[in-house]
C-alpha cells in the first residue's frame, strides 16, 4: 500500500528532471511536498535516454539520462519527499483554498488538496498525420521517443532498413542508436535548409557513422497495407512545398519521425489557464505561475527545452516559489495585477517567462529562440523605447534556446512592455 | 431490346460507342476497353436506372485496374467437411448483425471475414452517424431500411451495451430563400417517415450552436440524427452472435462456391470446404465477386472514397450538433460535415471520391485541405491543428445508388446484400432482420425452423472506467487492480480493460484490435506512450512471443528482433554511484 496519509501542501505532478528538481526545491524551502508519477519508476524521460551529454550546467559533468535522473532522484530520497509512483491524474480542480486532485492507482481513487500544484508533465511527440504525412498507416511508422523506449527500455529492435523524418535531437540519437543495434538508416530528411537538433548531435550521430542528412527534404507518402514497404521523399522549396518531379521512392520498413514536441497540458487547460500559442505552454510569471493562482508549470510542460539543465533549472524557480505561496500566499506581489509582459520582437520565436509580476525583486531568467539562424546577432531587450539591455551573440539557432539574466534594477519604473529583439 | 438500344444510344451520345452492351439475365453487361476510370464510370451510370436488374461493368479500364481481393495466405482444414445452416459471408456490421438476428433461431451459423478482425473495412471507416431517412429518394431501399433502422437502433443500442447519442443534426441553409424550401422539406420528411422536422431561424441557429458559421441563413433540424462508434457496434453484434453460438471464422476468405442445380451446396475457404444451406453475401466492396463466385453477378461495386478527420477532444465542447450543408439535389456523397462522436472527438468529413482499388485507403493532401477549408470550417473555432489524425473508408457503391437486398432469383439459397453505402450503418438492424426473415423463409420450405430458448440478445457491456463515477470506479479497483493502472493516458485507459477486451469470444490479439475495443491508442499521441505497453500486455496475455505481436493482419509485426536476449536484470547492481552503498544501488528498483 502506498502513503496517502501524509499533508501535503505542494503536488508535484511528473517526476522527470523538471518534477524531481521542484520537488526538491519546495522541500528545502519547508513546503510538505508529494511527487506523483504514472509510471512505475520516477525520471520520466531520461529514464531511456542513455546516451550521455546531461548535466553539464547542473552537475558540470557529461551523465547519461539515468545517471541525471539518480542524483535527483537521490536528493528527493535524501529530503524523504513521497514518491507515488503508478498514480494517475484523472482530474483536478480549483477550489477556494488550493486545488483538489482526485487520483488513481491500484489501491483506489483517491484525492489530495494541496495549496500549490506544480505541474511537471512533460511534452509529446507529433505523429505523421499531425505533420499532415499522407497515404496508408501501416505498422513501422514510429515516433522516435517511441523507437528509444523500445530499444533502450524494452530491448526490442522495431527497425530493420528506415528513414529518419526530422532532424530533431532525438531523431538524431536514434540515428545513432539505431545504426550500434544493427538496423540501417538510410537517411535522415529535414525539411527545412538547416538541422532541427543540436550541432554536436549532427557531428556525433550522423557525421560520425556516415549517415547522409537530406536538407530541403521531406516525406510526402507513406505506403504499404500491412507493414511499411517504402516512403517517397521529395526536395521542398522554401515555403516547404514538394517539388513535383523530385518524388523519389524509397524501399524501407520503417518511418521514424522526429518531427516536433507538443507541450502536454491538456489536464490543466481544462482549468482556463491561459496559453501562450507561440510555445503551446501556459503563460507564466517569473516564478512560473500561470494565471491560475497556485498552479506553477515548468519543464517541457511549459515550452518544450533543448537542455535538460534548463528543464530543473526552471523546476527549481516552480519548486521555490510554489513553496513560498503554500506557506505564506501571494505576498510576492500581483494582488494589484501590476505586471510587465515580455513579447518577442524583431528574429524572435518567443520569451519565457512571458510575464515579470511588479515588485521585480530579483533577477530572472529568461529563455529565448530566435526564428532562425542568425550569425554574429545583437540581442536588445528594450523596456518600452529604452534598450535596458544588449547582448552579441556569435550566432543564434532556432534548436539551441538562449538564456538571459535581467536585474530587476534595470527596468525603468512604469514599464508596461519589455520586448526582446535583434537588431537589424 | 428496347432498352439495350436505349442504353446504346445514350453511351453514343456520350462518346462511349465503342462499349459494348449486352443483356444477361435480366441485366446489362457492359464490355471493351476505356482509357480513364471516369469513362468506366460514366458509362456504369449511363447503363444503370434503364430497367435492369442491373448493371454488370466488364469494361476495361488501359489506366489500370481495381487491384486484387486481399485474402488470408495461410491454408488449414479448420472448416473442412463441416455444415451449416446458414453461411454469412463478410464480417463488417451488417454480416455481423444478420448472423447475431439469426442466432434467435435454432440453426447452426458461420461467419466468415477474411480478416484478422470484424470491421476492417467501411465498417470501421466512417462516422458513426445515424442518419434520419431524409436523403434518399422515396421509394428506394436506401429509404426505406434508413427510417426502420433509425427507430430500431435504441433498442438494439440498449440490448448490446453500445453508446448511442442522439444530438440531432442541422441542415444549413447557404441561401436566404432556402427557408422557402420548408414545405418541401416536410413533405419529403413525411414521405420516408422522418419526424420532427423543424425549421431554424438564423438567429434561433446562432443560440442553439453558436459557433456555427455566419454564412448560413439558418437551418433545418432533425431530431433523429444519432452517433454510435460503428466498430465497437459491430464487434458488439459478433460477439453476441457467438455468445449466441454463431462460429465466427477470421482470416477466412471465401474462393469459390460449388454448386449443383441452381443451388449453392459448398463454401470454399482458405480453411476447407463446407457444407451451407443459406449462403449470405455480405462482402461488401467485394460482394460483386462473391456474387460472380455464387454464380448471380449483376451488379457492380465500386469504391467511393471518404476521408474524415479526427478533431482532439478539445473541440467537442465547440459543438452541439452534427452539422452539414442542406444538399439542394439528390447527391451521391451524404454531404460531409462537422459531427460528434459517443467518444467525445469532433469528426470533419467525409470527402467523397471515385477509387479504382477498392482497399486503397491511403489519404492525400487534397481530401485533407478539402476538410479543413470546406467542412470544418461549417464550425468557426474548428482548426486543422485540432486534428489528431484522420483516415479514409470507401464505399461500397452499385451504379444504381441503392441497396440490394434480396435473395437471387438463379441461385435459390443465395440472398445479396450489397450496395450498402451511407446510410448502411443506419440501416443495419431493419436489413438484418428483413435478410434474417429471408433466410428462415427459404430453410423453411423443406424443414422445421424454431426460436432458440437460449437466446440472448443481451451482451454485457464491458467496464468502461472513463464513464464510471469515481465510487464505482474505486470499487472496480478494489476488486481487480488492473483496472487501476492506466496504459493509455490520452483515452485514459486501463491494463484491466485491454485484459479484459482480449477474452471476447471472437479472440482477437492486435494492437489496432484492442484499439477498437477499448480506444487504446486513439487519443491525441496516437500510441505514442501505449504501444510499447500494449506490445508487452498483448504477448503476455496471448502467450506469445513479442516477434508475433501484431499491429493489425499478418505482416504487421511490430518487432523485427530482440536486442538484449534474456537477461535477468534482478539483483543486478549498479556500482560506482557515489554516496550510496552498493546493495542499496539495486538497478531494477531504480531504473
Amino acid at each position: 500500500m502506498q502513503r496517502t496519509d501524509f499533508k501535503v501542501d505542494t503536488v508535484v505532478i511528473g517526476s522527470g528532471p523538471a518534477g524531481m528538481a521542484a520537488a526538491v526545491a519546495a522541500a528545502e524551502e519547508g513546503a510538505g511536498v508529494c511527487v506523483i508519477e504514472r509510471e512505475e519508476r520516477p525520471g520520466g524521460i531520461l529514464k531511456q535516454c542513455i546516451h550521455d551529454g546531461f548535466g553539464l550546467l547542473q552537475f558540470q559533468e557529461k551523465l547519461t539520462g539515468p545517471e541525471y535522473s539518480y542524483r535527483y532522484l537521490q536528493m528527493v530520497e535524501n529530503l524523504q519527499i513521497p514518491v507515488l509512483t503508478k498514480t494517475f491524474l484523472i482530474e483536478i480542480q480549483h477550489e477556494e483554498n488550493g486545488f483538489r486532485l482526485i487520483l488513481q492507482n491500484e489501491s483506489g481513487v483517491f484525492s489530495l488538496n494541496p495549496r500549490a500544484v506544480i505541474y511537471a508533465a512533460g511534452c509529446r511527440e507529433k505523429t505523421s498525420r499531425q505533420v499532415f504525412l499522407q497515404g496508408t498507416r501501416p505498422a513501422g511508422v514510429i515516433t522516435a521517443g517511441t523507437l528509444q523506449y523500445m530499444i533502450n527500455i524494452q530491448g526490442y529492435l522495431p527497425a530493420g532498413k528506415c528513414v529518419i523524418l526530422g532532424s530533431g535531437d532525438i531523431g538524431l540519437i536514434m540515428a545513432r542508436r539505431l545504426t550500434l543495434e544493427g538496423a540501417e538508416v538510410e537517411g535522415v530528411y529535414e525539411i527545412k535548409s538547416e538541422p532541427s537538433g543540436l550541432t554536436r548531435n549532427v557531428a556525433q550521430c550522423l557525421e560520425d557513422y556516415r549517415i547522409p542528412l537530406h536538407l530541403s527534404h521531406t516525406v510526402t507518402e507513406i505506403h504499404g497495407t500491412e507493414r511499411l514497404t517504402g516512403v517517397t521523399v521529395a526536395r521542398v522549396d522554401e515555403n516547404f512545398k514538394p517539388l513535383s518531379g523530385t518524388e523519389k521512392f524509397v524501399p524501407v520498413d520503417t518511418l521514424v519521425l522526429s518531427v516536433g514536441l507538443i507541450p502536454e497540458n491538456d489536464i490543466i487547460e481544462s482549468l482556463g489557464v491561459e496559453l501562450d500559442s507561440r510555445t503551446s505552454g501556459p503563460v507564466v510569471d517569473q516564478y512560473n505561475m500561470t494565471s491560475l493562482e497556485g498552479l506553477f508549470v515548468c519543464g517541457n510542460a511549459l515550452h518544450v527545452n533543448d537542455l535538460v539543465d534548463y528543464v530543473s533549472e526552471s523546476g527549481e524557480t516552480a519548486g521555490r516559489a510554489a513553496a513560498e505561496y503554500a506557506a505564506r500566499g501571494l505576498n510576492h506581489g500581483d494582488s494589484n495585477g501590476k505586471r510587465v509582459n515580455l513579447t518577442p520582437g524583431n528574429g524572435i520565436m518567443y520569451v519565457v517567462p512571458q510575464q515579470w509580476k511588479i515588485p521585480m525583486e530579483e533577477e530572472t531568467v529568461f529563455y529565448f529562440r530566435s526564428r532562425e539562424t542568425v550569425f554574429r546577432a545583437e540581442l536588445e531587450v528594450a523596456a518600452g523605447n529604452q534598450v535596458i539591455c544588449r547582448e552579441k551573440y556569435p550566432v543564434l539557432r532556432p534548436p539551441e534556446m538562449e538564456r538571459l539574466v535581467i536585474e530587476p534594477y534595470l527596468i525603468p519604473p512604469g514599464t508596461k512592455e519589455i520586448q526582446f529583439r535583434l537588431r537589424c | 431490346m428496347k432498352r439495350l438500344a436505349g442504353v446504346n444510344k445514350a453511351l453514343h451520345r456520350n462518346r462511349l460507342g465503342e462499349i459494348g452492351v449486352e443483356e444477361r439475365k435480366n441485366a446489362v453487361r457492359l464490355t471493351g476497353k476505356v482509357d480513364s476510370r471516369e469513362q468506366y464510370l460514366k458509362a456504369g451510370y449511363i447503363a444503370a436506372g434503364r430497367g435492369y436488374r442491373g448493371v454488370i461493368n466488364d469494361i476495361e479500364v488501359n489506366a489500370g485496374g481495381e487491384g486484387e481481393m486481399n485474402l488470408p495466405s495461410f491454408q488449414d482444414n479448420a472448416l473442412e467437411g463441416k455444415h451449416f445452416n446458414v453461411a454469412v459471408v463478410g464480417g463488417g456490421v451488417i454480416g455481423a448483425a444478420i448472423a447475431r438476428e439469426l442466432t434467435r433461431w435454432n440453426l447452426d451459423i458461420v461467419l466468415l471475414e477474411k480478416e484478422e478482425d470484424l470491421a476492417r473495412h467501411a465498417s470501421s471507416r466512417n462516422n458513426g452517424v445515424i442518419h434520419p431517412a431524409f436523403a434518399p429518394s422515396p421509394g428506394t431501399n436506401k429509404a426505406y431500411y434508413n427510417c426502420f433502422g433509425n427507430r430500431l437502433f435504441n433498442r438494439e443500442a440498449a440490448e448490446l451495451g453500445i453508446k448511442i447519442e442522439w444530438p440531432g443534426s442541422m441542415g444549413l441553409f447557404t441561401r436566404r430563400w432556402m427557408r422557402l424550401l420548408m414545405p418541401f422539406i416536410r413533405h419529403r420528411a413525411r414521405q420516408n417517415g422522418v419526424r420532427g422536422v423543424e425549421y431554424i431561424s438564423p438567429e434561433k441557429l446562432k443560440n442553439l450552436e453558436p459557433h456555427v458559421n455566419r454564412r448560413f441563413w439558418g437551418a433545418v433540424f432533425f431530431p433523429e440524427t444519432g452517433n454510435v462508434s460503428p466498430y465497437k457496434l459491430t464487434i458488439a453484434y459478433g460477439e453476441n452472435a457467438a455468445a449466441n453460438g454463431a462460429r465466427v471464422f477470421l482470416q477466412t476468405g471465401v474462393e469459390g462456391f460449388t454448386r449443383e442445380q441452381g443451388r449453392i451446396t459448398g463454401v470454399q475457404t482458405n480453411r476447407g470446404t463446407f457444407g451451407a444451406d443459406v449462403v449470405i453475401n455480405a462482402a461488401g466492396l467485394w460482394a460483386d465477386r462473391v456474387a460472380e463466385m455464387a454464380g448471380d453477378r449483376y451488379y457492380t461495386i465500386h469504391a467511393r472514397r471518404g476521408t474524415i478527420a479526427v478533431l482532439d477532444k478539445k473541440a467537442g465542447p465547440l459543438v452541439n450538433y452534427n452539422l452539414g450543408v442542406l444538399p439542394l439535389a439528390d447527391t451521391n456523397t451524404k454531404g460531409g460535415g462537422v459531427t460528434l462522436s459517443v467518444d467525445g472527438n469532433v469528426l470533419a468529413g467525409p470527402t467523397a471520391e471515385e477509387v479504382p482499388r477498392r482497399e486503397d485507403y491511403s489519404t492525400s493532401r487534397l481530401d485533407i485541405d478539402f476538410l479543413f477549408q470546406q467542412q470544418m470550417t461549417l464550425n468557426e473555432l474548428l482548426r486543422p491543428d485540432h486534428a489528431i489524425t484522420y483516415f479514409a473508408g470507401n464505399r461500397a457503391c452499385t451504379f444504381e445508388e441503392d441497396f440490394i437486398v434480396e435473395p437471387s432469383p438463379h441461385v435459390e439459397n443465395l440472398i445479396h446484400v450489397a450496395g450498402m453505402q451511407s446510410p448502411g450503418l443506419t440501416a443495419v438492424p431493419a436489413v438484418s432482420r428483413e435478410v434474417s426473415r429471408k433466410a428462415v423463409d427459404i430453410l423453411s420450405s423443406y424443414r422445421n425452423v424454431d426460436p432458440d430458448p437460449g437466446f440472448s440478445p443481451y451482451r454485457k457491456p464491458p467496464i468502461e472506467l472513463s464513464r464510471l463515477s469515481l465510487e464505482e470506479r474505486s470499487r472496480v479497483i478494489k476488486e481487480n487492480p488492473s483496472y487501476g493502472r492506466i496504459v493509455c493516458r490520452c483515452e485514459v485507459v486501463s491494463e484491466g480493460e485491454i485484459i479484459h477486451s482480449l477474452q471476447s469470444p471472437l479472440g482477437v490479439f492486435t494492437l489496432d484490435g484492442i484499439k477498437r475495443r477499448v480506444r487504446a491508442g486513439m487519443g491525441r499521441c496516437q500510441g505514442g506512450f501505449c504501444t510499447p505497453r500494449l506490445v508487452d500486455i498483448l504477448a503476455r496475455e496471448a502467450g506469445a512471443d513479442v516477434r508475433q505481436v501484431r499491429k493489425s493482419g499478418p505482416g504487421s509485426e511490430l518487432v523485427l528482433k530482440k536486442t538484449k536476449g534474456e537477461v535477468d536484470y534482478t539483483g543486478f547492481k549498479l556500482k560506482g554511484v557515489p554516496g550510496k552503498k552498493e546493495e542499496e544501488n539495486s538497478a531494477a528498483d531504480r531504473f
